[in-house]
């Protein structure tokens, strides 16, 4: 394999199904979709008209707090709704709990079945969405997944290339907060923090909170290096609940075409409205 | 006594690099280590499986230090493979992927600590597998390059070539029932299993065919018969690889 040397990072285009002759969009209508590098096998992306909206951040930064809120929004705007997250597919979704649970993974495996999660859910769940005309609400993409590997020593264009067929989003916000801010939250939801969450399988510190603020501000360097070149909207996590989302409905409003966007969250989900 | 020390000094090979270690998404030459790594390729009824147990077994009898491996073995993601193959949840994309995650664990904690530690690797089956196999089914030979790309490149990659007849009759008559995804039915080809299979072995013989040159394979004819043919392997391997090295260290040697 002389030739692996001289792979290089897929640039970013604009893509149609390579097979039956399509012109691709080239960013000619608001609804053209295109992918990172290159195609999924068999989808033709002039088929789908959906919105794909993204909310990176990291644990504890209100991501979904915020997606609750806006689902409960966007439905009773008329919207149809379907979320997607990380190991949430029905092929491996489990099998990553496990790998996760025992601890017993090396960090390649565990990069590829984060992947094999993520398409699962491409395929079977956000595509569909969007064929369907449906809003995608998409808890963490592969930006999250990409910060991950970079961290633990995977090559970046590796990583890249392995996403390569991902659908770029319409609307990618970046819930930002500090590590400390979003140690706190962490906490006081669970009385704990995770394993994973601290970064423990990096050695990075024998103290837990240490731990978690070095792993977590590794990531976000690594956000930050993707922010520009993949469009973030980035807003301020550690605002109000009712501040973030107001900003991101006055986004995806305009986004979608939703004039007025005022709401209150139904008695169900008040108790998140601080 | 001394001679321990002389045996952990003495380089493996001239231009091995110790220093380098693996890098995962990062391509590692057979320099970076000094074990050895033996791979066979083919289609289905090529005749692959039998000729590296051979190979496996003089080299056994022999006395060396080896280790064999195989496609598709590691419990890991077998649990998600069967899910995935029975409720036919597989696309192109999750099917390659979830192959590359099991084989991502066998490299990283067989493959690699072996060749590191100076062993002979046999591998029924390697890479190249998922190159014919996925391209067949219509991933991207450039994103499949790179997923692969954390793998050792082989010493020795035999290719045993056998005319789609043949490796298809060996197949058909040995197994009663294809299944799903071996005969290439979630590629919509043709309603019946045997036609579907057919075709799809097809494509995947194309797709091994254009890399005999690019990838340095070594065919072999896979019509010959088993002694001949593993008279040619053994010959190859010996003139290739410096089989002294994994050999078991003799008195008369130290």
């Amino acid at each position: 394999m002389p030739d692996h040397e001289k792979d290089k990072l897929p640039q970013p285009v604009s893509s149609a199904a390579p097979e039956d002759g399509a012109k691709p969009a080239a960013g000619d209508s608001e609804a053209s979709h295109t992918f990172f590098g290159e195609s999924l096998v068999g989808l033709n992306p002039q088929e789908l008209n959906g919105s794909l909206i993204v909310i990176e951040g990291m644990d504890g930064s209100g991501r979904s707090t915020q997606i609750a809120l806006l689902q409960e929004w966007l439905e009773s705007e008329g919207f149809s709704v379907q979320t997607s997250g990380l190991r949430r597919s029905n092929l491996v979704g489990r099998d990553i709990d496990e790998l996760l649970a025992k601890n017993a993974v090396t960090r390649l495996t565990l990069a590829l079945m984060y992947a094999t999660d993520f398409f699962d859910q491409l395929e079977h769940r956000i595509v569909p969405a969007l064929r369907s005309g449906a809003v995608v609400l998409a808890d963490r993409f592969i930006f999250t997944l990409i910060a991950r590997g970079v961290v633990r020593g995977i090559n970046r264009d590796y990583l890249t290339g392995l996403y390569a067929m991902a659908l770029r989003p319409h609307l990618t916000f970046w819930l930002n907060v500090r590590p400390e801010t979003a140690f706190a939250r962490e906490f006081k939801k669970a009385q704990a923090i995770s394993y994973w969450e601290a970064g423990r399988d990096m050695s990075l510190s024998h103290d837990l909170y240490w731990s978690f603020v070095r792993y977590q501000t590794m990531i976000k360097r690594e956000l930050e290096s993707m922010a520009k070149k993949n469009a973030f909207i980035e807003l301020d996590g550690e605002a109000s609940v009712s501040a973030v989302n107001k900003q991101l409905r006055q986004r995806i409003g305009e986004q979608l075409g939703i004039r007025a966007s005022k709401y209150t969250p139904s008695s169900a989900l008040a108790h998140l409205w601080r | 006594m001394e001679n321990q020390d002389t045996a952990v000094k003495a380089p493996p090979r001239p231009d091995a690099s110790k220093t380098t270690l693996p890098q995962p998404g990062r391509p590692v030459p057979s320099r970076a280590y000094p074990g050895a790594l033996i791979v066979v390729e083919g289609t289905d009824g090529s005749g692959k499986s039998t000729q590296l147990y051979l190979l496996k077994r003089w080299l056994e009898i022999g006395g060396y230090r080896l280790h064999f491996t195989e496609w598709n073995s590691s419990p890991l993601v077998k649990s998600a493979t069967r899910r995935g193959k029975q409720k036919r949840l597989l696309t192109p994309t999750t099917f390659s992927l979830l192959h590359a995650a099991d084989f991502a664990d066998r490299c990283e904690r067989q493959i690699m600590p072996l060749l590191q530690g100076d062993y002979l690797v046999l591998a029924d089956r390697y890479i190249y597998t998922a190159f014919a196999r996925d391209a067949a089914r219509g991933c991207s030979h450039r994103w499949l390059r790179n997923l692969y790309r954390f793998a050792p490149v082989p010493d020795i990659t035999f290719y045993f070539r056998a005319p789609l007849e043949v490796a298809v009759d060996r197949i058909l008559s040995g197994r009663p029932k294809l299944k799903y995804y071996e005969a290439g039915m979630d590629l919509g080809l043709s309603y019946e299993r045997p036609e579907s299979f057919k075709l799809f072995q097809a494509r995947i013989l194309e797709e091994y065919d254009k890399m005999v040159d690019t990838d340095n394979f070594v065919v072999l004819d896979g019509t010959l018969p088993v002694n001949k043919l593993q008279k040619q392997m053994r010959d190859i391997v010996a003139s290739k690889i410096d089989l002294k090295r994994f050999a078991p260290r003799t008195p008369e040697q130290e």
